[in-house]
């Protein structure tokens, strides 16, 4: 309903601010839509009269990004995450729990008393907290549909106390004798690292404990978050997982004893060991305190080598000194004094580097092509848009190691002759956002990307712009399309971005862990590099490793390291004992690679060999309650709902063949049907135009290729796994004590009360939510097929 | 200058050149649907697409700048896959009728809302024209015929259908009591000979489509007047003798020697007179041994095809005359309607045993295309067999848009026997919903589908919703018919309108929309009449071209 009284003068003053010319819609847009909450009519219309934005731009550009609305909406978002590592905990059971509690009708999406808002999100990068929702800055994680009630409460609860909330005090206490460190990355931040930071700041300014606290980036180990790390003066670290706030006071005091107040700090020590005695492991109290060389921790680190996240945990992310002490723009300073861009993209070529964002093309050719382009203007972009769902590695490194970013998008424009960089970021990670803007700012003020100290003209501008919510747009046409101010649809290459990228200017774009890399490739020599890896694939790669894992985290391997290696050995297994059955590599472009070929190694062309692709990075392990069915059915239907729309064979293809595939899914799944699939799936990698389309079918392939039977089994109407909702049924078996906790739970009032006999569930009102299953005490709830 | 190779054909052409300009160049025809010259590809359609022999990957033509030292191939198997399926898949997503339901629905194919529009139009001559051009017999079948037709008019879910039956023999019966009957054009003459066994509804349409095509043709019956079934299957009142007699000679004078009375022997190929044929004639030569009257003459003339039209006969006769027989007659080609014996063709109850009369004249139409074809040295095509998109059923809404479009008039017939007045004919003819496609023939998605034989329905989904954009403007458009192939969105774009066109929304619910709710006229202020020539499909069209479909302008190219 349009606002008869909206006041407008926002929208002058954004544009006043922002600019004018065609390219400015989308920072326009996310301005308006900042400020209104949505979209209105009349302030678009108010743009296209100030602006040369003309009204086919605006309502195109505007209704192609999902972060965008033209409706007003509730108070509060919910994003519920619909990742994979969500789909496979349940995201569709945390959503249906919402619409419950919230008393959704089908198709609304708003409370009625206008408070929430429930909108699905591709993936919000936060896997390892699989399932999750946010709202506004708020992660929850770990939800079950049991515990959804009691995060809204918790979100309410926040709302009300954060006026009261006292700002965080910067504490510089004297002589301080240790270093106290906890991860501030998104995922620590969900787990409410926040807090025990704000906790362990206290206990030293009320104590006058001797350490420092320092907020760090991620520390990688996301399963044990939030992390706390202790340094003693001697250099002997101890690390915390698991901490809550009410902890801090006795790790505080357990390793940084007061003088003055010993006898509380004793009280404390003993408080502490009473808990750790007790050896809870359910996060209720500290888990466990260990040097770093004790497994689990150790083995989750064993065979790691972290280039890309080098002092992973160990330094504040945006303390521009501390990445200078680390050898931070060292090798820019080197490249400044003593290396022609020749001898820079040298270097990158001898050290067989390829794309870290997917497909693994040689980055030295990119390079190359670039700086031996004769345009006067050239432009850098940094591909920040990681939208898999599955992966957070680039996430992961904009908000830990901004610098390093930086550092090496300098060396690249060193290297190419370009003077102009750009950060495309996606909205769903705001904390990188916030964290590269304020590196680029503190960069600028002490003129690092300005040639100070050296002979050499050299001066770089960094700017950031946020993706407004399209998949596609990690897709590089369809990215500068974008930060154009069009549509983001991808377009035929060539001509390829290094010839004729960004304003028609030749362009370098790579992806965030590849410029991650370069500092330490030209600090340590491109052989060192090269040392690492196999034969084509050099040097390490950065994988989020999620899913049915006993370790979940941030991992940086050497190439060549096996699948096995990974999940085993830095993931401990399969947790809760089930069998290891696949691993889904490269998320909606890749495949599930079965467990019988988990010796392959990390490797290009190993990966593409076995119906995977290295992709960005996101390594989802999957256990045999898993139906690999519907797995292929959650990428398909993804890539089908991220795909531009503009050419045919992924416009139209994707949807057929997800139709396909819902029939098989639902027990309607006709004969031929797998056959049909593969004929499509063929036709749409061959006829698609950009990456999204080609890859698309590659979920579908993989599947059908290793878990045909599978597929076979659900044109029989079963679902093996006993996940696909419309072939399988609840039971209650004999085991049943009537003890109604079951009857009391089901949302769907489909377990009449019977107590102490047997209950028994009605399969017409079931739907398959789980919360029974769940909430038995008795183990007496089980899955089986219909009929 | 680029060199390059198509389908083995070495091309120079200017850098920057396409490898569809380069094709051009060559005369090698490439399908595009999205492509169009001057403005930037957008290669949506992707049916383009043409394969780089040294990458082994397709590429859409249209974009693909063309580089020293590349092979392309434009014409394979694989490549007519691909081309079908992206056609398959937008066909999936279309919601529209090439043709109108009654096209399917009779068996002769008859251009019916032509026919209802032209009548509406009073044009009447014109309407004789369009019935004869499917229909040899339309007075008789006007009469006599079960109007499969109007079982299959898509107002018969609604209130009635159109009478089309009626109306046919209205027009029918008004040209053969004008002064100067019509008579279609004929060819000049082809020389080739044709004996047609039968002159009944089968014969005498297959005698009127051949001779039409410049072909002598040699009618033989074995009954004093011809007419065959329609003499007796069908009485005085239903069937006047006049009718049928004043219809008939429609037919005979265009030239056509009607041998009555004559009973047909035996079919023998004349080996003496093949070889004495020139050497490019490859037809065989038939000789007729007939008998006429109480004589038995071997006709001496020499046929090069005969056709079979003979009625229902047993099959044991048939095998007899040395045919292969099925359990209803002669065992012919269903696509071809040729016989076992090459140069014989069969058509009608002769195959079927039995069938509506509107089925044999729709054989005998059918069977001389496919001789027509023969004579020529043509590949015989399937000529009953045609491409079109089908909506099908319509939902209680889409029905409300279409009949708010046609005359509301009820459905009424003449009085037993009398026939329509011409208001009263106009006024029926207006009810008619014209569900056919006003681009028919001009529309390239339909051109492509037909060449590469696309299956609408190979994935048996539900259509779109049929919905018609701009109803009171000058500027209509139909989203189940658009592509996406951006042409207007860009011609509006580069000619500066204010409002102009844009896409909203991405991936399969993209769809064409004007900006800030305006309405078409609005958005195409300058260059209506180019996004319109330029539509691939109709899916942009002007509102004046649904009231006279002769008004289609052709398609840009």
């Amino acid at each position: 309903m349009p606002m008869p009284d909206l006041d407008l003068s926002f929208v002058d003053q954004t544009v006043a601010d922002i600019g004018r010319g065609p390219e400015t819609v989308i920072p326009i847009l996310q301005a308006i839509q900042d400020h209104y909450r949505y979209l209105p009519r009349e302030a678009l219309e108010r743009i296209c009269e100030l602006t040369e934005i003309t009204p086919a731009s605006i309502t195109g550009v505007s209704t192609f990004f999902t972060h965008f609305r033209h409706e007003p909406v509730g108070q509060h978002i919910i994003h519920v995450c619909n990742g994979t590592a969500c789909h496979v905990k349940g995201a569709e059971r945390i959503l249906d729990a919402l619409a419950h509690h919230l008393r959704l009708g089908p198709g609304e999406d708003t409370s009625a008393d206008g408070q929430f808002t429930v909108q699905e999100v591709a993936c919000v990068g936060c896997c390892t907290l699989a399932p999750l929702f946010q709202i506004e800055n708020a992660t929850f994680g770990r939800l079950t549909p049991q515990t959804v009630p009691a995060a809204l409460d918790a979100f309410r609860h926040q709302q009300d106390s954060s006026q009261k909330r006292p700002s965080r005090a910067v504490i510089t206490p004297n002589g301080a004798t240790g270093e106290i460190r906890v991860g501030l990355g998104s995922c620590c931040m969900a787990q409410g690292s926040g807090q025990v930071h704000d906790a362990i700041e206290r206990v030293l300014s009320k104590s006058g404990a001797p350490a420092v606290v320092k907020q760090v980036g991620c520390v990688g180990m996301c399963h044990q978050t939030p992390l706390v790390e202790l340094i003693q003066s001697d250099g002997q670290s101890s690390l915390y997982c698991h901490v809550k706030p009410d902890d801090a006071e006795g790790i505080v005091l357990a390793h940084f004893r007061p003088r003055n107040l010993a006898r509380r700090a004793r009280y404390a020590v003993s408080r502490l060991l009473d808990r750790l005695h007790s050896n809870e492991w359910n996060g209720a109290s500290i888990a466990a305190a260990s040097t770093v060389h004790e497994s689990p921790i150790c083995a989750f680190l064993g065979p790691q080598k972290r280039l890309a996240t080098e002092y992973c945990g160990q330094i504040d992310p945006l303390d521009l000194d501390e990445y200078l002490r680390h050898d931070g723009f060292v090798a820019l300073k080197q490249c400044l004094s003593d290396s022609s861009p020749e001898k820079i993209v040298d270097a990158i070529r001898q050290s067989g580097l390829r794309g870290r964002g997917g497909a693994g093309f040689p980055t030295h050719i990119k390079w190359e092509t670039v700086r031996n382009a004769r345009q006067p203007t050239k432009y850098l972009i940094c591909n920040g848009d990681e939208g898999d769902p599955g992966a957070f590695m680039d996430r992961m490194i904009l908000e830990s190691y901004p610098y390093r970013v930086i550092e090496g998008m300098a060396i690249a424009a060193l290297a190419v002759g370009a003077s102009e960089g750009i950060f495309y970021i996606r909205a769903e990670y705001p904390l990188a956002v916030q964290r590269i803007r304020e590196a680029i700012r503190r960069c600028d003020q002490r003129k690092i990307l300005e040639n100070g100290t050296s002979g050499r003209d050299f001066r770089f501008h960094l700017s950031v712009q946020e993706g407004a919510g399209a998949f596609i747009c990690g897709e590089e046409t369809a990215l500068m399309h974008s930060i154009e101010g069009r549509r983001g649809t991808a377009r035929l290459r060539p001509p390829y971005p290094a010839e004729c990228g960004l304003w028609q200017r030749p362009t370098l774009i790579n992806n965030v862990e590849t410029f991650a890399l370069v500092p330490w490739i030209l600090r340590h020599g491109a052989d060192q590099f090269a040392a690492l890896g196999t034969d084509r694939s050099k040097g390490t790669k950065v994988f989020a490793l999620a899913g049915k894992i006993a370790r979940g985290g941030l991992i940086e391997v050497p190439m060549g390291v096996t699948l096995r290696e990974i999940v085993e050995q830095i993931g401990g297994g399969i947790a809760g004992g089930r069998r290891f059955k696949a691993v889904q590599v490269g998320g909606p472009s890749g495949g599930c690679v079965p467990a019988e070929l988990a010796d392959t190694p990390i490797d290009y062309e190993a990966l593409s060999q076995v119906g995977a692709i290295m992709g960005s990075g996101g390594l989802v392990v999957l256990d045999d309650s898993d139906c690999m069915v519907d797995i292929a059915r959650y990428f398909l239907r993804f890539t089908q709902n991220q795909s531009c729309g503009k050419c045919t064979f992924c416009r139209i293809g994707t949807k057929r063949m997800l139709e396909i595939m819902d029939r098989i899914c639902t027990g309607r799944g006709h004969q031929d049907d797998i056959q049909k699939l593969e004929q499509l799936a063929h036709q749409v990698s061959a006829g698609s135009l950009c990456g999204l389309g080609k890859t698309a079918p590659n979920p579908v392939l993989s599947t059908i290729r290793y878990f045909r039977d599978e597929y076979e089994e659900h044109l029989n109407g079963r679902c093996p796994a006993g996940k696909c909702k419309d072939l399988i049924a609840y039971r209650v078996n004999t085991r049943c004590i009537g003890c109604t906790l079951c009857s009391q739970h089901c949302p769907a009032d489909a377990i009449p009360m019977t107590p102490y006999r047997r209950h028994v569930i009605d399969l017409e009102k079931c739907t398959r939510c789980d919360t029974c299953r769940q909430i038995c005490p008795m183990d007496a709830i089980q899955i089986g097929p219909i009929g | 200058m680029v060199r390059l190779t198509i389908d083995n054909h070495e091309i120079e052409v200017a850098p920057g050149a396409t490898l569809l300009d380069a094709a051009e160049q060559l005369g090698i025809d490439i399908p595009t649907l999205c492509y169009l010259k001057g403005y930037k590809p957008s290669t949506s359609c992707l049916v383009c697409m043409v394969k780089d022999c040294q990458t082994g990957r397709l590429v859409p033509a249209c974009a693909t700048p063309a580089v020293d030292g590349m092979t392309i191939e434009s014409e394979s198997e694989e490549l007519a896959l691909v081309r079908r399926t992206a056609l398959e898949l937008l066909l999936s997503d279309h919601a529209g009728d090439c043709l109108a339901p009654c096209y399917f629905a009779c068996p002769a194919h008859m251009d019916i809302p032509r026919m209802l529009h032209q009548i509406g139009e009073q044009s009447i001559r014109d309407a004789i024209a369009t019935i004869k051009k499917d229909i040899a017999l339309p007075a008789v079948l006007g009469r006599i015929c079960s109007k499969p037709c109007e079982k299959g008019c898509r107002r018969g879910a609604a209130d009635g259908p159109a009478a089309i039956c009626e109306l046919k023999r209205f027009v029918a019966d008004a040209d053969l009591a004008s002064a100067d009957p019509y008579a279609p054009d004929c060819q000049p003459p082809t020389g080739k000979r044709v004996a047609i066994i039968g002159a009944g509804p089968t014969g005498l349409a297959a005698a009127y489509e051949l001779a039409q095509a410049g072909h002598a043709c040699m009618l033989f019956d074995d009954q004093p007047k011809p007419g065959g079934r329609l003499r007796t299957e069908f009485h005085g009142q239903d069937l006047p003798e006049d009718v049928l007699d004043a219809e008939i000679h429609q037919i005979l004078r265009l030239g056509i020697d009607l041998r009555s009375n004559c009973q047909i022997g035996a079919i023998t190929l004349d080996s003496s007179l093949s070889a004495l044929m020139p050497l490019d004639d490859m037809h065989p030569k038939f000789r007729l041994h007939a008998k006429h009257g109480s004589t038995c003459n071997d006709l001496s003339g020499a046929f090069d095809a005969v056709l079979v039209a003979w009625g229902a006969t047993d099959p044991k006769q048939v095998e007899r005359r040395g045919f292969q027989a099925t359990q209803r007659g002669l065992a012919i080609d269903q696509n071809t309607y040729v016989t076992n014996r090459p140069g014989i063709f069969a058509a009608g109850n002769a195959v079927r045993g039995s069938g509506l009369v509107v089925r044999s004249v729709a054989d005998g139409k059918e069977a001389a295309q496919s001789m027509i074809d023969y004579l020529a040295g043509r590949p015989i095509r399937n000529h009953g067999r045609i491409f079109s998109s089908r909506m099908g059923r319509l939902s209680p809404e889409e029905m409300a848009d279409v009949l708010s479009r046609a005359s509301s008039a009820a459905r009424s017939e003449p009085d037993c026997g009398a026939a329509f007045q011409l208001d009263a004919a106009t006024e029926q003819a207006n009810r008619c919903l014209s569900c056919g496609c006003i681009a028919h023939n001009h529309c390239k998605l339909e051109r492509y589908a037909r060449i590469y034989g696309a299956d609408p329905r190979r994935f048996g989904v539900q259509r779109p919703a049929h919905r018609v954009i701009g109803r009171g403007g000058s500027v209509l458009f139909e989203p189940g018919k658009c592509i996406k192939c951006e042409l207007c969105v860009q011609i509006a774009e580069q000619a500066g309108e204010p409002l102009g066109l844009t896409f909203v929304g991405r991936g399969f619910d993209v769809r064409l929309q004007v900006p800030f709710d305006g309405s078409l006229d609005d958005a195409l202020t300058q260059v209506a009449a180019a996004c319109i020539a330029a539509c691939p499909t109709a899916a942009l069209t002007f509102a004046h071209q649904h009231r006279n479909p002769e008004l289609v302008t052709l398609k840009t190219e």
